[in-house]
């Protein structure tokens, strides 16, 4: 190797380095300018290499909301922005399930989380336990007028944790019956004002599905089943809780799944396969398609796909979830999209007001909200007579009040663990994949695994 | 190379069965053919990144048309993922965090491993093997204790919390070290004979003969810690803090069904490493093809 | 700080007999030297991983402070009885088999066409590696794209030719070989570099004696290019499968793991105990059972190269 000798002079610097230097400085360069686009406000990325806190006017949001929702949330935002122009509002859209509430408990653990998030009620009650959560105190909550008569009652009562509150409910959003009405009046199954006659019995339901295979020529009825596993659950659980049925007990650590109920529910489920009245294999965006294009007469979803046929101008209207074992005790499967507030390092009074004002002024925007199908929590929006005249909204208003949210536990809540055991487990019957004794054997035993392992937190 | 030498091949008399002509046919033959496998497998493997670089350049309406043909090219999802997302800050958490970790590990292995080159001490074979030993323990292994460390000292959702555990890397050291080992003594001793420390050897006589080592060193680091996804995810969750990797792979959802923005913000993501790529290519493929030859 | 140390007293020069060092203890500068590495060595690897083998034994828990209650060996026993941890070892295992033949036996004919045709190499250095250099989550974004349903590239490709496509990321038994097929688009070039410099190594001599021999050019391969490469062919299948094990990110972004935990890692697995669920003393226990599977891969490259070279 040809060395060159003393290089006290410092001759040794070759060609190499100095690309080195230059590409380095080329990239700090970048960096630089980067910081220094970025580095107006005091949020500035430079801010990384310190410990510091923001300290200005602004409020960060992060939701779960994509799609249809995504877009009307995006409007409400935009209308906030309006009214309060002094404070800056930047609002991040996160992926929807375990990947949300992952990344927003790591971040109020690593004491930068947003002012305010959207967290589904049943998994808000994990973060509380968790202590990830402010409390929200009445008389916080009075400066900003908002009091627990001006929410729905049941919301507002399910997110109560020994009596204290830590999430403002926004809407309720029930699993409901989609029907065609086109279809369903050439099958006889509309009254005289043109809604669904009510099915309050397994055998008025599979009559009335048999009645619409007719005339579609293909399905009855449609729910997604492939690559799904809230849905099967929510189906499920409607039914089961209409007979009485409970599936966790004792904060999760007890599976008190009623043997014969869950037979019960299964079975008929699996009955709607077998009769061919529903289809076997579908996954949620088939189920959609079949609804808008008129193979299938009902669908059974979340309120939430409203736009989605309203845009493709499907013939339909929406009715609650069947009643059929409920009597007078209905119940169908539900979850609130509820406001909070994570644990900040230091208390700071005003970012604390900017962010109790943020959440009066998604719950004025109700009108907005509910226009994609969800229930408003906001009482002088729900009772008020616009909410009235809005179809088929109002239609279904009244499930929320039946809403059954999932059981208590750590690994439980919308798009847990708890959702994926049992909704795998009910999909299975649903194709054809598994009798119900041995998915529920299935359920039975994974979800015992799960109570009994010692809960974190 | 190859070809050459089978030329000459075909120049000498050939024994056995084979004619030359033969051999010539033959040979000419099979060199095209590998020559339009390897192209079409180039092309192939080019077609990924141009798709990309095509629904990037198209309105986002026109994304479900899935044709190379666009009518109306824009460069607007590009405007709009720099307005909307926070990818410029993504850029510099990048930079900043990659640059840093490259200088702290060629600085702190560099001189472990002079001392551990050049200097005598009892204790030197323990420390040598107690670093080696670190090549053993995978970076993922340790994200669980680490993560609460940091969290235990209020050091999560900053730079450092994603600098320093990349900084120790003892592959680095092992790489310095073989090459000073390969530096002659001379060099030192004549240093010495002028009145020089051993501060003032490694800093004017030994690193500025470390050239390709440095260089192969902070490269791969840049690049390494650039492209880290896991433990970045773990402890930046600030959207305006992120890297480049954490910020595509959190917000990707919120893009729905703008696929025009989702791929111009891929391109985007990717257009720094390309361009460290295209400057530095020759020391990165010289790195790799000596990991090889080292074995 | 040290060149005071060190020009002060430590030593004096002296003429240069080839063994003035040799009585010398330098343990000071030595110290001065190795702190800072060894200093972050410690406290962000040595530590950590004391600490995780510590936390392996408690329940402890991500939101709540200190070690929690004592469990023993109850997290390791779990781990091992847990249907999840052994089908995430699975799928990392089936992720490993699905890479690792296409990544080795593409990389190794790409680079020998590369290497036979000569020229233009510049060409297909910057096609097959340029994706190399990318981040993941850049391949994950553009592999996404291109399978999806209905208006993926690949769909539509297959379909231009009569053939139907599955859905490639929503389909349990499509997604994990999705997964693979992108994942060798972005790491091929690494192989490819490679095989290249080991291809050049081999002097041409050999070549042109056997074609002197009428050997063709497949057996050339066969006799010469191919045993020549073991030893790059090793390190190749070491390295990769060492890295397949090792998978997190096109997991993470492309299915989450999904669809119903089907490409669910290791490492994913490890994730979502410790970070999603909150169980960093079992997620710990998993960790230490993972080290111990790469532990055990490389002890066995290790002596696998050990006796490659006692063969040679």
């Amino acid at each position: 190797m040809n060395l060159p000798l003393s290089s006290h002079q410092g001759s040794g610097r070759g060609p190499t380095r100095r690309t080195f230097l230059k590409g380095g400085l080329a990239m700090a360069g970048l960096g630089l300018g980067g910081t220094a686009l970025a580095g107006c406000s005091s949020d500035s990325v430079a801010s990384g290499l310190t410990v510091s806190r923001k300290e200005t006017n602004s409020v960060d949001f992060w939701n779960l909301f994509g799609g249809g929702d995504g877009v009307r949330m995006q409007e409400m935002l935009d209308a906030y922005r309006k009214t309060h122009p002094s404070v800056g509002l930047s609002a991040v859209t996160l992926a929807w399930g375990n990947p949300y509430y992952t990344k927003l408990s790591l971040a109020t653990l690593g004491d930068k989380p947003p002012d305010v998030a959207v967290a589904h009620l049943t998994r808000a009650k994990t973060l509380i336990a968790a202590d990830l959560l402010e409390e929200l105190t009445p008389d916080a909550l009075a400066t900003v007028g908002i009091t627990p008569d001006k929410l729905s009652k049941r919301a507002w009562d399910a997110g109560l944790v020994d009596g204290k509150a830590y999430t403002v409910p926004l809407d309720t959003h029930p699993i409901v019956t989609f029907y065609n009405t086109d279809i369903c009046e050439k099958a006889g199954l509309l009254d005289s004002g043109g809604k669904l006659k009510p099915l309050t019995s397994e055998a008025a339901f599979m009559d009335a599905m048999a009645k619409a295979k007719a005339v579609t020529k293909t399905y009855g009825g449609v729910s997604p089943i492939n690559n799904e596993t809230s849905t099967p659950w929510r189906i499920f659980q409607s039914l089961y809780s209409q007979l009485g049925g409970e599936v966790l007990s004792d904060g999760g650590t007890k599976v008190v799944i009623d043997e014969d109920r869950a037979i019960k529910v299964l079975t008929f489920l699996d009955g709607l396969r077998t009769k061919q009245l529903f289809p076997s294999s579908v996954d949620y965006e088939g189920s959609i398609a079949m609804f808008a294009n008129g193979q299938s007469a009902f669908l059974f979803q979340g309120e939430w796909e409203i736009s989605t046929f309203q845009t493709a101008k499907t013939p339909f209207s929406m009715a609650p979830f069947p009643n059929l074992y409920g009597g007078a005790n209905y119940a169908c499967q539900a979850d609130s999209h509820t406001l909070c507030i994570p644990k900040q390092p230091a208390r700071d009074d005003k970012a604390f007001e900017n962010s109790l004002g943020f959440i009066r002024s998604l719950l004025d925007q109700s009108d907005t909200w509910a226009a994609g199908g969800h229930v408003p929590s906001w009482l002088p929006y729900a009772k008020s007579p616009a909410f009235k005249k809005l179809s088929p909204q109002s239609d279904y208003a009244v499930a929320a009040d039946g809403a059954v949210y999932d059981p208590d536990g750590w690994y439980s809540g919308s798009g847990s663990d708890f959702e994926i055991i049992t909704g795998s487990a009910i999909g299975s019957v649903q194709a054809g994949q598994q009798t119900p004794e041995a998915a529920l054997a299935q359920m039975r035993t994974k979800l015992q695994t799960l109570a009994d392992t010692a809960s974190p937190i | 190379m190859t070809t050459t030498s089978l030329e000459a091949a075909r120049r000498t008399p050939s024994r056995g069965r084979v004619t030359t002509a033969e051999v010539d046919t033959r040979t000419r033959l099979f060199n095209r053919v590998c020559l339009g496998v390897l192209i079409a497998f180039a092309i192939l493997w080019l077609v990924p990144l141009a798709w990309a670089l095509d629904t990037a350049l198209k309105p986002n309406a026109e994304t479900t048309k899935t044709t190379w043909l666009i009518d109306n090219p824009t460069f607007a999802a590009f405007t709009r993922t720099l307005q909307e997302t926070d990818i410029l800050r993504w850029y510099a958490a990048s930079t900043i965090t990659s640059a840093l970790t490259a200088v702290f590990t060629v600085v702190t292995a560099s001189m472990a491993a002079f001392a551990l080159s050049r200097m005598n001490f009892r204790w030197k074979n323990w420390v040598f093997w107690f670093i080696i030993a670190g090549i053993m323990i995978p970076g993922q292994v340790l994200i669980v204790p680490q993560f609460r460390e940091f969290n235990s000292v209020g050091l999560l959702n900053t730079f450092w919390a994603v600098i320093l555990p990349q900084v120790p890397t003892a592959v680095a050291v092992f790489i310095f070290k073989q090459f000073f080992d390969g530096l002659p003594r001379g060099l030192d001793e004549a240093a010495m004979m002028d009145g020089a420390g051993f501060w003032r050897i490694y800093t004017t006589v030994i690193m500025p003969l470390t050239r390709p080592a440095v260089a192969a060193v902070a490269i791969f680091t840049f690049v390494h810690t650039w492209n880290n996804l896991l433990w970045p995810l773990l402890v930046l969750t600030n959207p305006k803090l992120m890297t480049i990797p954490v910020g595509l792979a959190t917000v990707q959802g919120s893009f729905g069904i703008r696929y025009a923005d989702t791929m111009a913000s891929a391109i985007l993501g990717a257009l720094p490493l390309i361009a460290v790529f295209l400057l530095f290519q020759r020391h990165i493929v010289q790195g790799i093809a000596g990991t090889g030859l080292k074995g | 700080m040290s060149t005071q140390t060190a020009t002060r007293g430590t030593h004096r020069p002296r003429v240069a007999t080839g063994s003035s060092q040799k009585f010398n203890d330098h343990s000071r500068p030595a110290m001065a030297f190795l702190a800072p590495f060894v200093g972050l060595y410690v406290l962000f690897i040595i530590g950590p991983a004391i600490y995780g083998l510590v936390m392996s034994f408690f329940d402890t828990s991500l939101v709540k402070p200190g070690l929690s209650t004592f469990a023993g060996l109850g997290n390791y026993a779990e781990a091992l009885q847990s249907a999840d941890f052994w089908s995430s070892l699975w799928h990392t295992i089936w992720f490993t088999i699905l890479t690792t033949p296409p990544l080795i036996v593409l990389g190794f004919v790409l680079a020998l066409l590369a290497d036979r045709v000569g020229r233009g190499r510049w060409f297909f250095r910057l096609a097959f590696f340029a994706p190399f250099i990318l981040p993941s989550a850049v391949m994950a974004l553009i592999w996404i794209w291109i399978y999806t349903p209905g208006l993926g590239l690949l769909e539509n490709a297959l379909k231009s030719i009569g053939l139907g496509a599955p859905n490639w990321l929503g389909d349990p038994a499509w997604a994990m070989p999705s997964l693979a097929i992108s994942t060798v688009w972005w790491t091929l070039g690494f192989n490819f570099i490679l095989y290249l410099a080991g291809l050049q190594d081999i002097p041409t001599e050999l070549y042109e004696a056997a074609a002197i021999d009428g050997a063709g050019p497949w057996q050339q391969i066969r006799s010469i290019t191919i045993p020549l490469l073991a030893r790059t062919t090793t390190l190749v299948a070491v390295l990769q499968v060492i890295a397949s094990l090792k998978v997190f990110d096109q997991m993470y972004i492309m299915t989450a793991g999904g669809p119903n935990f089907s490409t669910r890692s290791v490492l994913q697995y490890i994730y979502d105990e410790g970070f999603t669920n909150f169980r960093v003393g079992y997620a710990s226990a998993l960790s230490m059972l993972f080290f111990v599977v790469v532990l055990a891969v490389s002890a066995a490259w290790f002596a696998i190269v050990r006796s490659q070279e006692s063969e040679v």
